[in-house]
């Protein structure tokens, strides 16, 4: 049964106005507040971001300027971008005392200089950096992380999150509970990655004195090689399979095999990178790169 | 006369201080450098475990106290079990603390385990040491953990946001790897990679626990 059936039909012209403008009306709460601002920063600039909800995109551009758009649909929350000094903050917040998770949501896109600092806070939604080459510390609950061209000093903290690092060269450090993490042609000396129940694949180069640990819990360890490489390898899982298609020449110091688990320890080439491969009850697979 | 074997020489004297009170000892000791470098070892590891006595490995009562009181207080566990003696004797102190530093509370006391249990120590005292003060550490630890983890799944709070069903989420994936890891230690005590899974555990518990504990203390204040 349609909803004209039950309306009279001297009042259908009634309907055809009052009809739509009460949909105009319902539609407006969900019409989206559009939050544009610059700001001159001198280099080396620190950006910070809180956001409770959203996709946050963060982009270099040439510019010694930061410019914020900001999407929220909701009017219980505000979006608060300010600067301080060279610093530039910009925030969420909610400014009424019940509130749903769909009303915290606000989506940013941030252009910032090469050079910047970055610090974001994200639980839920998305975080995409690209090439920004200042350190950055990235934190999130379930928000997947991602990271392209970045340099510098890179620490990124997820609960449940994913995270893949594409093209990331500096020191990474990155550790999750049951995000699973892709470092692709990464150019990085110092990576530390850590997740409980998820998957780790490094397909990058491993730099002379470079140290590469990886570590999970469970799910699987992938780390590809060339044959021009040079690392040394200890690759143990405590309950779980080591599979290496590398060639490895036996360490100088046997006494340093692991007594418990299965291991696979050894110099490829000269060894001159180090690479840590752990897992409690996790496969390893140390695979030749295609 | 004769003198007694490495294995001998160094299980008997691997926890006490009398390896050169015993005659057959000192001629060992003279004739065996690698002995010689043991005992070494044992006194170096002897003087730093005394320096480091004052940062005791198991927290004071009142930081369980404490938590659990402030726990309770904000619903996130709820007083099923009867009070421990320790909380019979110290639940008054609680109120006199501050209330931000109970977040990482958590973490604190067990980072304070972990890193007084887990140095470079002799793989035989690791397992005398695991015997002797772990296990009783961590009961009490895993026993509180465990208790918020239950109430905490049972609060209503747990289901408005997606993101603290997330956080319980993965309270239960770390939950499941303490306890692997538990198993594990136990059957293999002296097997330290365990060790060390289970305190990595651990630390993330109580990583999580006092997020999860932050995070409703910013809701109880939004806009601070």
């Amino acid at each position: 049964m349609s909803t004209t059936e039950l309306i009279p039909l001297r009042n259908k012209w009634k309907t055809g106005v009052i009809i739509p403008s009460l949909l105009l009306v319902s539609a407006v709460p969900v019409f989206a507040h559009n939050i544009e601002k610059h700001f001159k920063v001198e280099p080396h600039s620190v950006v910070t971001i809180h956001n409770p909800n959203g996709k946050v995109v963060v982009k270099a551009w040439t510019k010694s300027e930061v410019m914020v758009i900001a999407t929220h649909t909701s009017d219980k929350v505000e979006v608060d971008a300010e600067q301080s000094g060279n610093r530039i903050d910009v925030m969420t917040h909610q400014i009424s005392d019940s509130i749903s998770p769909e009303d915290l949501q606000a989506d940013y896109q941030i252009n910032v200089p090469e050079d910047a600092e970055l610090q974001i806070h994200d639980d839920s939604g998305e975080v995409t950096v690209a090439n920004v080459m200042g350190d950055m510390n990235v934190e999130t609950v379930g928000a997947g992380v991602d990271l392209e061209d970045a340099a510098g000093y890179l620490t990124v903290k997820t609960v449940g999150g994913s995270f893949q690092c594409v093209r990331c060269s500096g020191r990474l450090e990155v550790s999750s509970i049951s995000g699973s993490f892709k470092l692709l042609s990464l150019h990085s000396f110092h990576v530390h990655a850590q997740t409980s129940k998820g998957n780790i694949l490094f397909d990058g180069e491993f730099l002379p004195n470079g140290i590469y640990r990886l570590k999970n819990y469970s799910g699987v360890i992938e780390v590809h090689f060339s044959p021009g490489d040079s690392f040394d390898l200890s690759a143990s899982s405590l309950k779980g399979k080591v599979n290496s298609q590398a060639s490895l020449t036996p360490p100088s110091h046997p006494q340093n095999v692991p007594k418990f688990g299965n291991a696979i320890l050894g110099s490829f080439n000269s060894g001159h990178a180090k690479v840590e491969l752990s897992s409690f009850d996790g496969t390893i697979n140390i695979l030749k790169r295609n | 006369m004769a003198t007694i074997s490495c294995r001998d020489f160094q299980t008997q004297h691997e926890g006490t201080n009398d390896a050169l009170r015993d005659v057959s000892a000192q001629a060992h000791i003279r004739d065996c450098a690698s002995c010689r470098s043991f005992i070494e070892d044992l006194g170096a590891i002897r003087s730093v475990a005394h320096s480091l006595e004052p940062a005791d490995a198991e927290p004071p009562a009142r930081i369980w106290v404490s938590l659990r009181a402030q726990l309770e207080e904000e619903g996130i566990i709820r007083n099923a079990a009867p009070k421990s003696w320790f909380v019979e004797r110290f639940g008054g102190w609680f109120n006199s603390l501050p209330r931000p530093a109970l977040a990482g509370a958590y973490l604190c006391a067990l980072l304070a385990i972990a890193f007084g249990l887990s140095g470079p120590i002799n793989a035989r005292i690791n397992r005398q040491r695991w015997l002797d003060g772990t296990e009783s550490s961590t009961t009490p630890l895993s026993a509180h953990l465990m208790s918020a983890e239950q109430a905490s799944f049972s609060s209503p709070v747990a289901s408005e946001s997606p993101v603290t069903a997330s956080l319980h989420k993965n309270l239960e994936i770390v939950d499941n790897y303490i306890s692997l890891c538990e198993n594990s230690v136990r059957e293999e005590p002296d097997n330290e990679e365990a060790r060390d899974y289970l305190y990595g555990a651990y630390q993330q518990k109580a990583d999580l626990l006092a997020q999860m504990s932050e995070r409703r203390l910013n809701a109880e204040a939004p806009g601070q």
